[in-house]
């Protein structure tokens, strides 16, 4: 708990940091509607590939809602091996989030906080020949939260729009080995996309 | 500005979650630590001894486990012996930690599919002829297959397995964590099948263990099928296995750990 209050500190220190160094904004800059559609890769060594979208709102300047939902074909390149084969591996994750959005002159940044949950769908079978063949199949929902950082390019009504998602479920840390977080550093997304100017 | 400011962020994200990963080290008065080399390998293996606190007083002979990868999870096992021995009101075992003396990925795993792998035989011999003799000569310890556990994760999990089915009189128990079961097209499954008449009807307790986030295409399937026979075969068992929720290889490790010794203190 005391971790966690930290965490929430130092977002609240750097919200309040950033948005209190803009002064002079450019109006073309400034949406208050978008939608950014995106593909992405999660850390894993880039075996997972990512559909997403994000739709950001900033009802003001700074304050900046926002929805992500990502499907995610997982360990794509890894389909059969050992006589194993993935029937089908996937999942999808959708957030909601609050933050702040601040500016510079061709650019704008947003940081969320982001919650939501995720759900995951994969099935394996062993096929080896020597071994009686046997499928498991594991579904099942789970709580999504982090970190997330958009970064919007472009002053015309389509821009480039870069984003990176620091899952930070399961909380806290089981374990006493830093590789012990191994499922939340491979699960950070990196996406890239073209967003939309609606409003 | 923007840079540095996303770059403290990070920075103290990185440093909430480093500070989570808190290590209870284990009494130093009860552990002993000794080095072995092996003259079959030509390793030396350090080792170091977990003691119960009644282990001068009491008199009695105490069970063994036996842990690979020690160098990581000693303080973690013999911590949590000590207090599920407490919980339970049952006697506590001597933790045998054995660390790092070559490549795990030689020591655990049992046949050579490349330089670096293979040597889960001689390392098999090294621990029933070298070490549990040496063991039992020092301390007061049971010396029966039924007392000794071995205690594994991943390629230590597939050396459990491995263990299990070729000299099945060695250890009574197992917990095997997110064992690589699928490692040379299931070659530990395959020796299972192998020796399976002469395994099956001795008494033993074994625990599975794996992260339900493990969904790197190979680690899934294998462990439920080696679940599925072990349970459909092998009649005089304790089995039990658990899928830690949404956790992955390594971030399943401890919980499964603690649940294993948990039933090993339940139903040895």
């Amino acid at each position: 708990m005391k971790s966690l209050t930290y965490l929430f500190l130092a977002c609240a220190l750097f919200v309040c940091t950033t948005a209190s160094t803009q002064s002079r904004i450019p109006t073309a800059v400034v949406r208050q509607l978008t939608i950014e559609p995106g593909v992405g890769i999660h850390t894993n060594f880039g075996t997972d590939f990512l559909l997403t979208n994000l739709v950001q709102w900033n009802p003001t300047k700074r304050f900046s809602l926002a929805s992500h939902t990502s499907f995610n074909l997982n360990n794509i390149y890894q389909r059969d091996v050992n006589y194993v084969k993935t029937n089908y591996n996937y999942s999808i994750n959708q957030k909601f989030g609050a933050g702040t959005t601040f500016y510079s002159k061709k650019s704008s940044h947003t940081a969320l906080l982001m919650i939501g949950f995720k759900y995951t769908a994969f099935k394996e079978t062993l096929h080896n020949p020597d071994l009686d063949p046997v499928s498991v199949t594991i579904n099942g929902f789970s709580p999504d939260y982090g970190l997330m950082y958009s970064y919007k390019k472009g002053l015309k009504k389509c821009f480039f729009t870069f984003r990176t998602y620091i899952p930070l479920y399961p909380w806290p840390v089981k374990g006493s080995n830093i590789d012990y977080i191994d499922g939340n550093r491979d699960s950070i997304a990196v996406e890239l996309g073209i967003g939309l100017k609606i409003k | 500005m923007t840079v540095i400011l996303g770059i403290i962020v990070m920075a103290l994200v990185l440093s909430v979650l480093l500070s989570s990963c808190e290590e209870e080290i284990f009494n130093p008065a009860l552990t002993r630590t000794f080095t072995i080399e092996s003259p079959s390998i030509g390793v030396t293996y350090p080792i170091q001894v977990a003691l119960p606190e009644n282990y001068n007083t009491s008199g009695e002979k105490f069970s063994t486990i036996y842990v690979l990868d020690g160098d990581q999870d000693f303080d973690l096992v013999a911590n949590t012996c000590k207090s599920l021995s407490d919980r339970y009101g049952a006697p506590n075992v001597i933790v045998v930690s054995i660390g790092y003396g070559r490549d795990r990925s030689i020591d655990y795993t049992p046949t050579k599919t490349g330089s670096s792998t293979g040597g889960a035989p001689e390392f098999l011999e090294f621990i029933t002829s070298e070490l549990i003799p040496k063991i039992e000569q020092d301390y007061n310890v049971e010396t029966t297959r039924e007392s000794r556990t071995i205690l594994g994760h991943s390629y230590g999990g597939l050396f459990g397995a491995y263990a299990f089915a070729v000299n099945n009189s060695v250890f009574g128990n197992y917990i095997m964590l997110s064992p690589s079961l699928w490692f040379d097209d299931e070659v530990s499954m395959i020796l299972e099948k192998q020796n399976r008449v002469d395994n099956k009807d001795v008494s033993q307790l074994v625990f599975m263990g794996i992260g339900e986030a493990e969904n790197t295409g190979k680690m899934q399937a294998p462990f439920e099928a080696y679940y599925q026979i072990l349970h459909d075969n092998y009649s005089d068992m304790s089995l039990s296995k658990n899928r830690e929720d949404d956790l992955s290889h390594m971030g399943s490790k401890d919980p499964n750990i603690v649940k294993g010794l948990n039933y090993y203190f339940q139903n040895r």
